[in-house]
Order: C-alpha cells, then structure tokens, then sequence
C-alpha cells in the first residue's frame, strides 16, 4: 500500500511539474494553486492527464477540498483502491 | 483533507471510474429508474406530430410530449450513453416524486432548492415540483480547487435569500448541501434523491398549473454578493421558449440538441433543458465537468448522433479551439451542426473565427453561428440573429466610440477601431431601446443603456423588493445593466454598465483596460478586474486587479509599473495597479469576473469605506 502511494506521488510530481511555474520544486505540501500556480485550464489539462495516466475518473466535488500535491496524491490513492 | 469524499459510505459515484467494464457494470442503482441497461439513445424522430411550443405551461408541454418516444441522454465522460430519461418515463417519476414532495407537507409556492447536476433526477426532481404547484430553482456545483468554503457558503446564501423549505443534492454534493443547510430554521427537509424516493407517496391530486403562477426561480449570484432569485412566471418562460424555438433557432422535425451548459445557468435550463422538451426533441447530455476535461467529447457527441443544435458560451469554443488536437478532427464531422448558438457572454469576432478554422476540415460550417442575447431576468433569450447566416459584426472608430459614445462605422484602414457582434433582432412580443443615464431614448449607433420590454420579461427578484425596482423601470422596462447600440433593427452590445469606467466624460471600456492587461506574459486571461473609484476631490483613478502569482518583489515591481505605464500610453489616465493572490477576484456564478465584487473587495482592502455608495453596480 505505502508503495503504491509514493509511486502516485512520484507520477503525480511529474505530471504537476510539466503545468507549474519552473524552478519551483514540487513537495507534497505544495500548495497547488498559490505555489505552483495551477490555474483553473492548467488543473483542467492537470485532471486529464491524470485520469489517463491512472485510469480513474476524478469527481469535481472532491477537488472542491483539495489544496496541496498531498490532497491530490491522497484522492487519487482513495479513488485508485475503491475501484 | 476534510469529509467530503465518502467513497466507503455509499455506492460510487456516478463520475467515478466505475466505466471499465461493460455497460452493464457502469450503471449504480441510484440512475437506473424503469430501465436499467442502455443500450440505445432515444431516436431523433419521433412518433408523434411536432408542436411548436404552443402550451401553456411547462407540465401541459410535458404531457405532450410523453406520448412520443423522444427524451434526455445521458452521457459519461467517455463517450458512453449512462442513461436515458424519454418523456413518457420523465412524466411518470415526476408524478409520483410530486406526491412525496407533498407528503412532506409543503403547501403551494413553497421553494425547492437542488442543486443541479446533470442527472435525470435534477429534471425529475423539477418537473415533480411543478406537478405539485412548487418553485423549483437549481443550485450550482463547485468549480475550484480548494473551493469547499466559499462553496458552502454560496449555497447558504441561496437557501436563505430562497427561504427554501426543501433542498436536495446528490450523494456527490450532500455534504456540502448539509453544511449550507446547518441551523436553517424554514428547511423543512434536506436529503438526495434516493431517500426521497424512500419516502411514501401519498395519494394527493395533482392540480394542473396555471399561467400565472411562477414557474422557477433563477439564481444569478455573485459570489459575494447576496443572490437574486429572478422570478420566472409559467406566462413568461413559454413565451420565452416559444420566441426561441420557433423565431430563434427555427427547430423542426429531424433536430437533435447536444450540451454541455449546467442546468444551474439559464441558457442551460430554458434553453438546452427546456427547448427539447418543448419541441419533443431528443437531446444528448455531456456533464460541464466532462466538457472542460475533454471538450472534444461534445463535438464527438454532435458528429457521432448527428445533432443539429448546440450552444456554449464564447469560453466554451474557447475551450474547443485550444484544447482539441488536430489529429482528433479527422473522426469528426461537423456538418450536421446547422445552429451553433453563441451568447451568455460579450461576443468576440475572433473567437467566432478561430473555432471555424479550426473546425473546418471536420466539416463545421461558419455559417451556423447564432449569435444571440439575453439574461435570467427575460427568462433567457431577447434576440437573436439569423439561422444559417453566420455571425456578423461591424468595426466601428475606437475613439468616436469613447469620446462620443457614437458607433461611427469605419471608413478607413488604420483607424483603431473595436469590433461588436449583430446579436439580431427582438424576439416577436418584445421591443429593445438604447437610452441616456436620463432615459432619453436614443437613435441607432449610439451607445446607451440596453432596456427591454416584453412578455418574458421577470416578475422581480424574490424577496428583494429594492433590487427589483432597480431593474424594473416604471412601464415595466427591464435595465439590462448592459450597454450597446441599435443599428438597422439589430442589437450590437458593446459591454456592461460597470465595464464602462468614465473619466473626464469619456467612456472607457473596463474590458479593454483588462484586455491591455491580459496581453502582459505574467497575466491571464479572466485574472483582471478594472473599474474606477473616486476620491474626496472627485477625482477618478482606474484600479487594475490582477492575480498575480509572481513571488519576487522586482518581478512584481515591473509588472505594476508596465502595467501603469500601457494604461497611461492607451487611456491617458493613471491607473492603481494592486496584485492579488489566485482566486482573490470574486466570480460569478457562470464564472465571470465581477467587477462590483471585485471593487468592493479593493475598497474594503484599502479601507476607503466612504467608496462604497457609488453608483457602479453589476448583476
């Protein structure tokens, strides 16, 4: 399971770095819209990207509570092992 | 991360990745009503002869049309048709749904608030409501990132602006709708669709609907501000759709509608959610979610079913033009797209243009733009533009425009000139002037307040007595708020009232001092709000608000002085410019900027309180 999860993290920090501003390193704490300035059709790229790389679907309504690489890392994990 | 996913406690969601396996697999419980594998979408032809709108209200519409086999499909973020809601079937949940709604003893006129995902059960839940003689208004969905907050918030203020007594959300929005919903005295009930439908329906008789009774509310929100209900009567929203169907879009049989627009927006209701029901039109939904994550998904929807109707807004196309592969065209054809509606927001040229290069090879004819024009306030639509003759516009003098507020027709190459799309003409019972700030009616290609007067007009705006009288003038003249000119019979809109900033008597379009701002490489575009404010002396400023995500202070120090520098050099004036973090800049509920909010916001920011009582207002 912890494997799992540190390599959504890993995929995760990947796809995140090719959409944030450069130079800034990507942690788990960083905040997505403030830090590494995911706008709105960024996150929309951001989402599709996702949802291939993992095959899930991610519903608007649990994006509404997520703010840091964690939450996203997080969600997809939860969404990933209820499937 | 807080509670909202409750992926453990219910059946998965209806946007979960339960879509791997067959069809079969992907349908949970809560979607299936009579049947529960989908196979077919309902047929674009019908069985029954066409009528054109010609009831009374929406149910007697609804009565009709369930003795055909046309409907609303549904479709998932793949491609794949989920379900299925023919009229006939619609008709039948609605009826018994209106019966448990009264069995939670409500009385007539009581309000209905759900929010509005693109589910079956939304339009049941809404056609039960009219059944029962209660006013229904949908609610929206949350848009952001880390927006659970200001979310909940909204919500609030709708449940209490509404005095809602019953409000419902699906199992993906409860949480938030439960949280809005925490210590309001007057909601009676507060549930999902599944556990009303766990509630007995007793044996009550449903009274028929009258004309003037109100049909729905209609929420326009700011997301600071306090919202407005407009009051759409039964009267109003079949005249309304009548206009639209017969003299806007000129639907006939064969017609098959695509969308994507939410059921909380207007154009989304009346005109993609309603439209078809009053034509006995089949139509394919696409979740909005869906449409942004994969916009080529709609275009898939209208080549593969071949319909013939689609709306968006200018974002929409936006969206399609930017995102959608080259490689991706050669499996679409566009061709039997022969409406391709436009309005819901200012209308670019270039936008227009943009979408029909690119979509040419897949077969997209330029010449089914309809542009059009209206707001919640007239139920939806008040012109439009001719079918099958694409968009047209005028270029007219920058500087006549702003000096003289005149639309001067450019008569040479290298003037500046601005661009404004024809949105067309009034629908028939309903009459657009251009007047002065002292309601001077004006003549054709000067700009002035866009006021509107007809059958589709709103009764007011719930419970808010002062709002109302603001946008009904005596003979019962709706301000629009918007500004723009006639010309030849055709109504060319050139902006918002609060997008007009007036300095030394010129006019200066708050959009174009965005614009100026969204063409530095640090901004983007929806990240900029202009509008004035006015100092003790009497003296105006322009302020500039941009999100600004530049961290250094040397960046952001040049960023403020270029941008002062472009305003000056384009407007002669001096400008503030205040940087602000994402999503600081308040949006509406259709997503656009709001430029009162977003004054407000400044004011209250930088402590000029005495700012607040100036004339500028949005809606």
């Amino acid at each position: 399971m912890a494997h799992d999860y540190n390599n959504i993290l890993q995929k995760l920090c990947h796809h995140i770095g090719r959409f944030a501003s450069s130079g800034i390193e990507i942690v788990p704490e960083s905040d997505l819209i403030n830090q590494l300035a995911i706008d709105s059709v960024k996150l929309l790229n951001l989402v599709m990207e996702i949802e291939d790389e993992f095959d899930i679907s991610v519903p608007i309504n649990v994006l509404a509570d997520v703010q840091t690489v964690r939450d996203l890392a997080d969600l997809i994990h939860k969404i990933k092992s209820a499937s | 991360m807080t509670n909202a996913i409750s992926l453990e406690t219910k059946p998965l969601s209806s946007t979960v990745a339960t879509l791997k396996g067959s069809l079969t697999q992907a349908f949970d419980s809560k979607l299936s009503n009579e049947s529960t594998i989908v196979v077919n979408p309902t047929p674009t032809y019908n069985s029954q002869p066409q009528r054109l709108a010609d009831f009374d209200t929406l149910t007697s519409a609804l009565e009709y049309a369930a003795t055909g086999t046309t409907g609303y499909n549904f479709y998932d973020a793949k491609g794949n048709l989920r379900s299925t809601l023919p009229y006939r079937v619609l008709k039948q949940n609605a009826r018994v749904s209106a019966r448990r709604l009264l069995g939670l003893g409500l009385a007539i006129g009581d309000r209905i608030a759900i929010v509005a995902d693109t589910t079956p059960e939304f339009i049941e839940l809404f056609f039960a409501c009219r059944y029962a003689g209660l006013i229904p208004f949908a609610m929206p969905l949350p848009v952001n990132l880390g927006s659970h907050a200001v979310y909940v918030q909204q919500l609030r203020g709708i449940l209490e602006g509404s005095q809602a007594n019953v409000a419902l959300a699906n199992a993906d929005y409860i949480n938030f709708l439960g949280e809005a919903a925490e210590g309001l005295q007057r909601l009676r009930w507060v549930g999902t669709p599944e556990q009303l439908e766990k509630l007995p329906a007793p044996d009550k008789t449903l009274q028929s609907n009258h004309p003037d009774e109100t049909a729905y509310l209609q929420y326009t929100s700011g997301s600071t501000r306090t919202p407005r209900g407009v009051i759409i009567t039964e009267r109003a929203v079949m005249s309304n759709l009548q206009g639209i169907v017969r003299n806007g879009m000129g639907m006939h049989s064969g017609d098959r509608i695509a969308s994507w627009l939410p059921f909380y927006h207007d154009m989304g209701l009346v005109g993609m959610l309603m439209t078809p029901l009053v034509t006995q039109v089949s139509v394919d939904y696409l979740a909005t979610r869906d449409f942004a994550i994969r916009p080529l998904q709609w275009l898939r929807l209208i080549s593969r079913n071949r319909c013939t109707v689609a709306f968006s807004q200018p974002f929409g196309l936006k969206l399609c033009t930017l995102r959608v592969r080259d490689s991706d065209l050669k499996d679409l054809d566009l061709s039997c797209w022969r409406v391709a509606g436009i309005g819901a927001e200012m209308i670019r040229p270039d936008t227009l243009r943009d979408f029909a290069e690119k979509f040419a090879p897949a077969g997209f004819n330029i010449n089914a733009f309809l542009p059009c024009y209206g707001l919640a306030e007239s139920t939806l639509a008040v012109t439009f533009s001719n079918t099958g003759h694409g968009f047209q516009s005028l270029r007219v003098d920058a500087a006549a425009l702003i000096d003289k507020k005149i639309a001067v027709r450019l008569q040479a190459d290298g003037r500046k000139y601005t661009e404004f799309v024809n949105c067309g003409r009034p629908l028939p019972g309903h009459t657009v002037k251009v007047a002065d700030d002292a309601g001077q009616e004006l003549p054709d290609l000067r700009v002035g307040s866009v006021l509107v007067h007809g059958t589709s007009i709103m009764t007011g705006y719930f419970n808010s007595p002062e709002e109302t009288k603001n946008a009904l003038q005596p003979g019962n003249w709706l301000d629009t708020g918007d500004l723009g000119f006639l010309f030849e019979g055709n109504l060319y809109i050139t902006g918002r009232r609060t997008d007009v900033i007036i300095v030394n008597g010129r006019n200066i379009r708050a959009q174009d001092v965005e614009e100026l701002a969204e063409q530095q490489p640090e901004v983007r575009s929806r990240e900029a709000s202009a509008f004035s404010i006015t100092d003790a002396n009497d003296i105006m400023t322009i302020v500039l608000v941009i999100e600004c995500r530049l961290t250094s202070v040397a960046d952001r120090q040049s960023l403020t002085s270029r941008l002062q520098r472009l305003v000056y050099m384009a407007f002669g004036v001096n400008c503030l410019v205040e940087l602000v973090s994402p999503h600081t800049l308040p949006r509406t509920s259709s997503g656009k900027l709001s430029r009162f909010a977003a004054r407000k916001g400044f004011i209250q920011r930088t402590d000029l309180t005495d700012q607040l009582s100036v004339e500028s207002r949005d809606r």
